[in-house]
């Protein structure tokens, strides 16, 4: 594993860890760590991320493995009120 | 006098508190009416009368010692001073009756026969008030001599390096030391003796060197003879033109007049007009502009293959093609996406925009960034998530309404120093301070301020900190009910209230995380809970957290919680560290945001900047900077080009970015020096000063101010202009023929830049964004009726300690900051006499450390951490908690971020400068990357030194 995935793996767990408490549950934590990266990861940060939850994904918790398979890559979408319907 | 706005004006004391109350008198047969509590010297003035004056300033108490602005006034005895006296309803005031003119012509004699006749040569020829008043009383005789005991052989302090202190030439006027205490806070002067023997001293009769002096130069500015004078005027004599710019320093953004020979800077003085710093100036703003013609200044642009070959001088054409030719090719190779820009918070807003436009437009993707990244990046996350704008909510001007000020992981004395000075002010007349930093800075020694509270927490607690204060007035009753009720979103703060209500996160649950005792924490919160107008300033000890963002909105629900939003007084103030971060900022400078912050998936947005540039914009973000070192570093990412930033020097584990630069294909550095960043380019242009260039730079209070160029660029171009030529190299077309054009543009397509335009800002001054139809001279003061978002947004602040912590091998927790004299990464200020006063980043521990580790003060200290090792000086200090180290990164050679590790914010990748595991022991040798960085640095000086065309001779500062 390269050291640019490793940094990508932290900072999934690290997005993760700080959104959690902000959802009512994993599913819902999901959705915004999901926005997050969708808003603030380049395209090529992405494609790792999801090549790596489908090849392996162990080093990632619960709730980023939820989030990548909801991580798209292409054009976004308006995300403004998907935050408000996510949490608790 | 190229002034572009009335020129200063003494009105001879300050305007007396605002008040409803008028007055009327008449001075010399003119009626006037000015508010109750103005001097009649002040009245006079307001009327156009000038009443002869020395002691007395507008920006200094009335003091009442010369004697010389006596007058007469109906119906009163004597001959009272007009400074100290207040204007009354029906006065009469005679200013020019003849037993008033032969008492001035008196109190003149008196000074002159203590006072050198050496007009013609002194340096203040031309610029001096004892000189002015002895021709306005039409002083003509001295009848006591010389013979007398006389004070004209008085020592020359010379110890300052860039002013002297002539005491013969001194009048005893008090201006410099009421200066050194009402307008800096600093009380490094006093009169020291009686009568006769009178005289200014510095500290306890110290030179100025030895002394408290920080050489803010607020002495020499009021000075009215030579005795506090510049030694640039000394050298080179009194200017004859000055032009209104902007300091490009601190986020403060000082406007000084530059006072000119020609297009050379004699010296610099700060601007009455300038609504950041009324005048104000510090030691690196007024003195340290000798860099701009220092010897190592870049001169032409030079290219070369690869980075163990020497520089080759070519022109500007070649330099240009060589580089659009190097972009082509490696996207070609490796894809749009290879290919990337960093943007410069030193440079001008326009600058910074044409850089992300030229990445947006000509590269093809969003792979831009700026220095604002390693910052204040979380605060536009933590801001714009809560209140909906990603900027500071007030004016400087509105501390001085604040009642309770509360200071978070900053410094201002050392990183603001012009409105530290400020901020005293207001503590001297009685504000309550509340400091949370791991260190005891120098606010707290404000002398004379009132109660202050220091809550010294643990470095890495801040969430846990500001959690335990909301608890508080929460759980006490001190939320501003009616304030939430009408302004914040309910569903939120309902959710919030009940977060925050948990015992896990009272003072008590928390205080063994931040090591700060409960009942002090609760007292912090009951002070700011209970303040008529509290206020939050903080700095990069907030931000530069793994939780920095976590802690910006946690900042902001504290402010919203007790109703601290939204008028004069209160607010949540970022305090900007480099001159124009909030501008690059707003600039469009990140990956994911286009100019206004407006997010690049926005279609309505794109759009318009599509049908603008003509071009299509991605929709996805690109890289940030750690992410295109780890990009480089893999392969994927091949070229970019640096404007006017130095990342090798002022990025965290600089072992991984020097391995990510020295694996670029094409690096272009634009810059002044070759800094640390350079030494790995291809492709060297050279950048031009702020005295080189127009433009505007937006202080932290959001104030758009202009840059004016005073001389022209020393490599013939403008930044702005190289941009626009690599731009068209690559094939897409940039045409402006001024700066003012590219702010228009701005204007057309940021809503918040609507109505800004050179002509207005030269009209107004300043302008603080917002400026649109709706507030056409700008918004002082943020959120007064809304948010940008509507309502406020409290957001969850769960407390999540970082991953960096101590252990037995790591014991110590290293933070890094910023001292006064030097400015970030000390390119500029390490070129001028500022050397003096820190020519080494040291590493300062507590005593209890230094005990148990056997260290001294001066000893070597190896500094090992889990991303490096380095070696600095010792200096045993109690300012900070034992078990805390901390140094600066003003030296290259010190390898303060070969120690700085890549752990970050969660949210926006700042880097976590201020929380670094670390141990420290006794070495005798430099670290092994010192002496790598010693060799590399001495291979890429010859280099340089083998493609340089032979520079002219030029003076330095």
């Amino acid at each position: 594993m390269n050291g640019e995935l490793q940094h990508l793996i932290a900072m999934a767990n690290q997005i993760a860890a700080n959104l959690r408490p902000a959802a009512a549950d994993d599913a819902a934590a999901a959705e915004l760590v999901a926005k997050h990266i969708r808003l603030f990861w380049a395209r090529s940060m992405k494609a790792q991320i999801i090549d790596y939850v489908q090849t392996d994904g162990t080093e990632l918790n619960q709730v980023v493995k939820l989030a990548v398979v909801r991580v798209g890559i292409g054009s976004l979408t308006d995300l403004t009120n998907l935050e408000a319907t996510c949490q608790k | 006098m190229l002034h572009y706005h009335e020129p200063d004006r003494d009105y001879g004391t300050p305007a007396p508190a605002a008040t409803a109350n008028t007055v009327s008198l008449v001075v010399d047969a003119v009626a006037v009416s000015v508010p109750e509590g103005t001097s009649v010297l002040r009245a006079a003035a307001l009327a156009g009368i000038n009443i002869p004056k020395l002691c007395a300033s507008d920006n200094l108490e009335a003091f009442g010692s010369c004697r010389l602005c006596a007058v007469q006034i109906e119906g009163k005895r004597g001959y009272p001073a007009s400074c100290t006296t207040p204007v009354e309803d029906g006065m009469q005031v005679s200013t020019q009756t003849e037993p008033v003119a032969r008492l001035r012509r008196n109190i003149m004699e008196l000074y002159i026969s203590d006072h050198p006749l050496d007009c013609l040569t002194c340096p203040a020829n031309g610029d001096c008030e004892l000189q002015d008043m002895a021709g306005v009383v039409g002083l003509r005789e001295v009848r006591y001599g010389f013979e007398g005991a006389n004070h004209l052989q008085a020592e020359k302090d010379e110890s300052n390096p860039y002013f002297t202190f002539d005491s013969s030439k001194c009048i005893v006027c008090s201006r410099c030391v009421r200066a050194c205490e009402e307008v800096q806070g600093t009380f490094a002067l006093t009169i020291d003796g009686r009568g006769f023997d009178s005289k200014v001293a510095a500290g306890d009769n110290e030179s100025f060197m030895d002394s408290e002096c920080v050489s803010c130069g607020a002495c020499v500015q009021t000075c009215p003879t030579a005795t506090l004078m510049e030694k640039s005027v000394i050298d080179a004599g009194q200017p004859e033109h000055s032009v209104v710019t902007t300091c490009a320093y601190c986020g403060v953004g000082c406007s000084f007049e530059a006072q000119m020979q020609g297009d050379q800077v004699v010296r610099m003085v700060p601007y009455k007009g300038g609504a950041a710093n009324h005048g104000h100036s510090c030691v690196k703003g007024r003195f340290a502009f000798g860099y701009a013609t220092h010897r190592d200044r870049l001169r032409t642009p030079m290219i070369r293959e690869a980075i163990d070959q020497p520089w080759q001088a070519v022109s500007w054409e070649e330099a240009i093609a060589f580089a659009a030719d190097r972009l082509r090719a490696i996207q070609q190779r490796h894809g749009r996406e290879s290919i990337g820009g960093i943007t410069s918070s030193r440079c001008t807003n326009e600058e910074t925009y044409l850089v992300q436009k030229l990445v947006r437009a000509a590269f093809g993707n969003n792979n831009t960034d700026t220095c604002a990244r390693v910052c204040h990046s979380p605060t536009g996350y933590g801001l714009k998530a809560t209140l909906g704008e990603s900027a500071g909510t007030q004016t400087f001007d509105s501390v001085m309404q604040a009642d309770v000020i509360v200071v978070i992981g900053a410094n201002p004395t050392d990183a603001h120093p012009v409105f530290a000075s400020q901020l005293r002010r207001r503590l001297r007349q009685g504000a309550e301070l509340i400091v949370i930093d791991p260190r005891r800075i120098d606010l707290l020694h404000t002398p004379h301020r009132h109660k202050a509270l220091h809550l010294p927490l643990r470095p890495g607690t801040n969430v846990a900190m500001i959690n335990a204060l909301a608890h508080v007035v929460v759980n006490e009753g001190l939320e501003d009910s009616a304030f939430i009720a009408s302004r914040c979103e309910t569903e939120a703060y309902q959710r919030w209230r009940a977060f925050i209500s948990e015992p896990c996160h009272s003072p008590e649950a928390l205080e063994s995380a931040t090591g700060v005792a409960a009942d002090a924490v609760r007292e912090a919160a009951r002070a700011y809970g209970r303040a008529r107008n509290g206020a939050i300033y903080y700095g990069l000890g907030v931000t530069e957290h793994s939780q920095g963002s976590t802690m910006v909105m946690g900042i902001a629900n504290l402010a919203l919680a007790t109703g601290n939003i939204g008028r004069e007084g209160v607010g949540v103030n970022p305090l900007r560290g480099q001159n124009n971060v909030q501008g690059s900022c707003d600039m469009g400078s990140f990956p994911h945001e286009l100019p206004g912050y407006q997010h690049v998936s926005d279609a309505t947005a794109r759009g318009r900047f599509e049908a603008d540039w003509g071009v299509k914009i991605d929709d996805e973000p690109g890289l940030r900077i750690p992410n295109m070192f780890d990009a480089a570093i893999s392969g994927s990412f091949k070229g970019l080009y640096v404007q006017g930033e130095d990342i090798a020097q002022s990025d965290p584990n600089t072992s991984h970015v020097e391995a990510a630069l020295g694996a670029l294909e094409c690096l272009i550095v634009q810059d002044i020096f070759l800094n640390e960043t350079a030494k790995y380019a291809h492709v060297l242009l050279p950048g031009s000063t702020f005295l080189e260039k127009n433009g505007t730079f937006t202080n932290a209070e959001r104030r758009i101010n202009r840059v004016r160029k005073v001389m022209a660029p020393l490599a013939g171009k403008e930044d702005w202009e190289v941009t626009v030529d690599l731009a068209n190299a690559l094939g897409y077309p940039m045409d402006y023929s001024h700066p003012a054009e590219i702010m228009d543009e701005i204007a057309r397509l940021t809503p918040s830049f609507a109505g800004v335009s050179y002509a207005k800002l030269d009209n107004l001054g300043s302008i603080q964004w917002p400026c649109n139809d709706a507030y056409p001279e700008g918004m002082p003061i943020m959120h007064e009726r809304e948010f940008p978002i509507g309502l406020g947004k409290f957001a969850i602040t769960e407390y999540v300690a970082t991953s960096e912590r101590t252990n037995r091998k790591y014991p110590l927790l290293l933070t890094t900051g910023r001292i006064l004299s030097q400015y970030n990464v000390g390119a500029q200020t390490r070129r001028t006499a500022n050397q003096t006063w820190h020519d080494e980043d040291v590493i300062e521990l507590h005593p209890h450390d230094a005990e148990t580790r056997g260290v001294k003060d001066g000893d070597w200290l190896g500094i090992s951490s889990r991303a490096g090792h380095t070696v600095l000086r010792a200096r045993v200090n109690d300012r900070m908690l034992p078990g805390v180290v901390y140094t600066t990164f003003h030296h290259p050679g010190s390898g303060a971020n070969v120690i700085t590790t890549d752990s970050s914010d969660w949210a926006t990748n700042c880097p976590e400068y201020k929380v670094t595991a670390v141990q420290v022991e006794k070495v005798s040798q430099p670290s092994s990357w010192q002496q790598k960085f010693k060799a590399f640095d001495r291979q890429q000086t010859t280099l340089l030194q083998k493609g340089r065309r032979p520079a002219p001779e030029v003076s330095e500062g």
